[in-house]
């Protein structure tokens, strides 16, 4: 009997290579399966990398249709079309590798050799630091990408300070009372969203994990969640705050931790300051001997927490007093008048945590220590920690942690590198005083004070912070206020898509771009950034190239291996080949392989070290990587696709034993006043209207201001994004594009139906959004599951008419009505606000603009209507 | 004899639809074309307010209303008591996706496989190679990936769900992981009421 061939793509005949998703910054570890024609026909997660355990999202489910999209730039291009906009047809004009790479140099040359700040770097691979950090290589600090503060501007330089880490998430192996707090963490988006979604069902399913949601919207988190606290957007700090005033008033807090692990017990002068002695040493006050004692002085009977000092004449207080006092001003009751979250719920939620967090408990772990067990957590992300006040909300979390003794504690708050080979150098050291030495600089190195200002979004000014890509429009409005010398005249653009993205009117980034000399971007499908490229540099594919990355995973540790499925499709090359060339024509070969020798850690390693004039492909440059991780050669990686193990405990729990973390952190104010000081001597015109007052060395309860716009703007606007959605491009891809329209969040404008009614509008309404700073036009689509003050907006609706088929606009981009000013962003992280308030207009019809052409609405009234589809009910 | 059956996990399933884009790889779906589907159900008055997550799929089910209304034998239960449907049989009548009442059959439109998933007319090579195993103007729909488990693999849905909330097995069995669900959970069978003993199953 002769077997009919299979069907199913999985089983056709071919071969399975074992490689790396990259559909979002991520790197879950994947199996690609390719016919025997050479068709690539089935991805699937690779079960032997035990970060991601054979699982994928949806994203990595979809790569093949990135991979065979017909819209993929297929050979390098120019435009002849001197017209640029979003939708406006480049009128591309195919040439040859030579003559684009030399037309391009030749541009960015130009720049290069007038003043290299004229250069706009705009490059996003995160699994490629080698390409990011090309700038560098000319010493160029611009920065024109979405990353930054659209993730989490505060969020990196706090988790520098606390964990001396990248990231953050909870422990899935053995927490079991879970708070998330704007964050999809475990249900729905950021770290190794498959990955961590496994972990955190079998916690949920195994162990019965509680999981509380707080947040203004019903997401997955909180559809999922025990308990969903509805709070009012941008109130998050105050939340956090009132359980804190819970933990420290009824004594719920883990003191032996605060008084061994922390500075809280560190005297603070009435300047803010730590007091010290000559050597710049801290004290502690005994209050059995009642005096004040060196923080290590052995001598020390009973560390003092709370109470009001005198030292040297001059009154003290230990930080953790300091917070106690702060904390005066925060009972739930007053929580509650800002954040509509009843009192009750807050305390009770604040005594449930502590008693999950089972203080005094230990758990031997594998490795042989006995260690604290704190099986409770507070995790966080964009949605929370994206406030005009970043820094302190962001400490505001950290410090709900550190009040049970959880930080970087079996079942309780963890640091998470940014790549694994950073516990090897290792991320934790002693800094001043027996403290942590403090990383808040996880993106790479900074600037530092310059004035004039040498970077055109003002990084010269945030000595503690993410790169704030929105404040390029502003010094871009306001040259002379700024001072700045230089105008940006070339774009180099590799996977990144800021006009998209950034905070802003759309309208006022498109005249941005327009006033460029030159726009090179390095990409595979079509963008609304690459809608005002001049020249297309096409890249291979993830499923056409080679890489080894590991991006912030959780639980594990290990290289992540990407190597070719297929020969490339067209006629494309590496994100490696692209920059080297380019570099090698503008002169700074020698420098960008010094660049990359200190980016990766080669440096150090001589048998790994790049040759200054040498020329490499992405296959040596991930050849090394891998080798540098674990002596592996290629051929290993090529077999397995990656090294990744278990998180070694050691690096995990507790990475930074026997150094106090930062409680208090008296560096806001150190920098504070150093910048204070370097603007004061450089006579910088705009230094009395810096926000001096976001550096806090501990969160303080101040409104962010966004809740004081003017009355007429009576509700709140949130953003979101969802599993399907995560980070980057996604719409374009047409699987993507049949599950997203298809889920009522991302179709229309979610209000409360009851707050609908009171605007006199209902479901299927055509209105204007208005901030104070922009506008959107949408459909309100009602839903029980938004808080009452609030119109959630998904980012499926935020796109812009593109020749990307599949990509449809929706009435304008959230981000639009968002501000990019100083009073809207911490001075202390760079952090721009992420929550506007808006007014609605009811209209009769949609505005003429959204009448050409299809919209996301006509896609999902064709989708409404279409019967004997398959799964309608 | 083996009964294959599937157990959907409703407190694990994020409606993240992964579940959904791997069977549109593994069978090659044409845009707007699904076998399995996540549904996404908001309830309760707010701030009570939730949503459930509801994966859909053929049920399998054991007194299958669209293989007693099939005229030409297309759709029958195969021995492990997957539903399956016959292409070189069915001659399109759409009797069983009137007959099913979960609506879980599709007719595959000649126009379904011409504009493309990218809706340009372009057929990708990932398409051209697919498509081949469909028979224009028949009907077809879920059959758990019947090669794989020929072939002792979960169908393409339940590998890659990140959240277990998939969970597929014999039912015969007393011991396979949908059988101890189902009984230790509470199962429950999509609308008993239609009596077509479904070998799927949900738990919360």
């Amino acid at each position: 009997m002769t077997t009919a061939p299979p069907t199913a793509n999985s089983l056709k005949s071919g071969r399975w290579i074992a490689s790396t998703c990259k559909m979002c910054l991520h790197s879950c570890g994947n199996l690609i399966h390719v016919t025997d024609t050479g068709v690539i026909n089935k991805i699937e997660g690779n079960p032997s990398n035990p970060s991601n355990n054979g699982k994928l999202c949806p994203k990595g489910n979809a790569a093949i249709m990135r991979h065979y999209d017909p819209n993929r730039f297929k050979q390098p291009m120019r435009r002849t079309n001197p017209e640029k906009g979003v939708g406006i047809d480049p009128m591309w004009e195919p040439i040859s590798w030579e003559e684009a790479l030399e037309y391009t140099a030749a541009q960015i040359k130009k720049s290069l050799d007038e003043d290299p700040r004229k250069i706009l770097p705009s490059l996003e691979d995160f699994q490629k630091f080698n390409i990011w950090a090309w700038p560098l290589s000319f010493g160029n600090f611009n920065f024109y990408q979405s990353g930054g503060t659209m993730c989490g501007g505060a969020y990196h330089p706090v988790n520098g300070f606390i964990h001396s880490a990248f990231a953050c998430a909870n422990d899935a192996k053995h927490c079991n009372y879970w708070i998330n707090n704007g964050t999809g963490d475990g249900f729905s988006s950021h770290l190794h969203a498959a990955a961590q979604a496994n972990w955190v069902a079998k916690a949920r399913t195994e162990r019965g994990m509680r999981v509380v949601a707080v947040e203004p919207r019903l997401s997955i988190a909180a559809a999922k969640a025990e308990e969903w606290v509805p709070i009012r957007p941008a109130t998050d700090r105050h939340f956090a705050m009132g359980m804190s005033h819970v933990l420290v008033y009824e004594g719920l807090c883990d003191y032996r931790a605060l008084k061994r692990d922390t500075n809280a017990p560190y005297l603070v002068g009435e300047d803010g300051y730590f007091i010290r002695d000559d050597n710049r040493q801290c004290y502690i006050w005994d209050k059995k001997n009642q005096c004040a004692k060196l923080w290590n002085d052995e001598t020390i009977e009973e560390i003092a927490l709370e109470g009001n000092y005198e030292f040297n004449g001059k009154p003290c207080r230990p930080a953790f007093q300091v917070y106690k006092d702060i904390l005066a001003d925060c009972s739930p009751e007053a929580m509650e008048k800002i954040t509509t979250v009843p009192a009750d719920t807050i305390r009770r939620i604040a005594r449930e945590f502590a008693r999950a967090a089972q203080i005094g408990a230990t758990i031997k772990v594998e490795d042989g220590r006995t260690l604290p067990l704190r099986p409770a957590a507070y995790n966080y992300y964009r949605g929370a920690q994206g406030h005009k006040h970043g820094a302190q909300t962001n400490h505001s979390f950290k410090l709900v942690n550190m009040l049970i003794g959880n930080i970087d504690t079996p079942g309780g708050h963890m640091g998470v590198t940014l790549d694994p080979k950073e516990v090897d150098f290792n991320h934790c050291s002693m800094g001043e005083s027996g403290m942590l030495k403090p990383t808040p600089h996880q993106l790479g190195p900074v600037p530092g004070f310059h004035y004039p200002p040498s970077t055109y979004h003002m990084m010269d000014y945030f000595p503690l912070g993410v790169h704030p890509p929105h404040f390029n429009l502003l010094m871009h409005e306001n040259r002379e206020k700024f001072g700045v010398e230089f105008t940006p005249d070339v774009i180099v653009n590799c996977h990144s898509n800021p006009v998209w993205a950034i905070h802003g009117s759309r309208e006022k980034w498109f005249e941005f771009l327009r006033g460029m000399r030159f726009i090179v971007c390095v990409d595979i499908i079509p963008t609304e950034m690459t809608d005002f490229a001049d020249v297309i540099l096409p890249s291979h594919d993830v499923l056409e190239s080679w890489n080894c990355t590991m991006i912030e995973p959780p639980h594990t540790e290990g290289q992540c291996f990407r190597q070719p499925a297929t020969p490339p499709l067209h006629d494309t090359k590496s994100e490696e080949d692209i920059f080297y060339e380019l570099s090698e024509r503008l002169g700074i070969l020698e420098a960008y392989n010094n660049v990359i020798n200190l980016t990766l850690g080669f440096e150090g390693h001589p048998e790994l070290m790049l040759e200054l004039d040498k020329k490499y492909t992405d296959k040596e440059i991930a050849r090394r990587k891998g080798l540098l991780w674990d002596g592996n050669d290629i051929e290993y990686y090529m077999e397995h696709g990656h090294s990744v193990t278990e998180k070694r405990l050691d690096k995990w729990y507790r990475p930074w034993e026997g150094c106090r973390l930062h409680f208090y952190i008296e560096d806001y104010l150190v920098e504070r006043d150093k910048l204070k000081q370097q603007m004061e001597d450089a006579n910088v015109p705009f230094r009395h209207e810096w926000e001096w007052d976001d550096y806090q060395p501990l969160p303080s309860s101040t409104l962010d201001p966004v809740h004081e716009e003017p009355p007429e703007y009576d509700l709140y606007a949130i953003t979101f994004k969802d599993i399907q959605l995560n980070f980057g491009e996604s719409l374009s891809n047409p699987w993507i594009k049949d599950i997203v329209y298809r889920d009522p969040v991302h179709t229309g404008l979610l209000l409360n139906p009851k707050t609908a009614a009171a605007q006199g509008l209902e479901k299927g309404s055509i209105v204007k959004v208005e901030s104070p700073y922009g506008r959107l036009y949408g459909r309100i689509s009602v839903s029980e599951g938004m808080h009452p003050e609030t119109l959630g907006v998904s980012n499926a609706l935020s796109r812009m008419k593109s020749k990307a088929a599949g990509v449809l606009p929706a009435g304008g981009h959230y981000n639009d009505m968002l501000p990019y000013d100083l009073k809207n962003t911490d001075a202390a992280s760079a952090q721009p606000e992420t929550v506007c308030k808006v007014k609605l207009t009811r209209l009769d019809d949609w505005p003429d603009f959204l009448k050409q052409g299809r919209t996301v609405y006509d896609l999902v009234e064709d989708y409404e209507t279409a019967k004997g589809k398959g799964g309608h009910h | 004899m083996a009964r294959m059956g599937m157990v959907f996990d409703l407190k694990t399933c994020i409606g993240c639809n992964a579940c959904v884009v791997a069977c549109k790889q593994e069978n090659s779906l044409p845009d707007g074309v699904f076998f399995t589907k996540t549904l996404s159900e908001e309830y309760g008055v707010f701030p009570l307010a939730n949503r459930v997550y509801i994966p859909t799929i053929c049920n399998h089910c054991d007194d299958a209303p669209c293989e007693k209304v099939c005229p030409s034998g297309a759709t029958y239960t195969r021995h492990d008591g997957i539903v399956m449907v016959d292409d070189a049989k069915c001659i399109g009548c759409s009797s069983c996706a009137v007959a099913c009442p979960y609506d879980q059959r599709t007719t595959m439109d000649a126009d379904n496989f011409l504009k493309g998933l990218f809706g340009t007319g372009e057929i990708t090579p990932f398409e051209k190679e697919g498509y081949a195993r469909y028979t224009p103007g028949t009907v077809t729909k879920c059959d758990f990936c019947s090669q794989r488990v020929d072939a002792n693999l979960d169908p393409a849905c339940v590998v890659t769900c990140p959240t277990n909330a998939r969970i597929f097995g014999d039912l015969d069995d007393p011991h396979s992981a949908p059988s101890k669900m189902i009984r230790e959970r509470n199962g429950r069978p999509p609308m008993p009421e239609k009596n077509t003993r479904p070998k799927v199953y949900y738990v919360n």
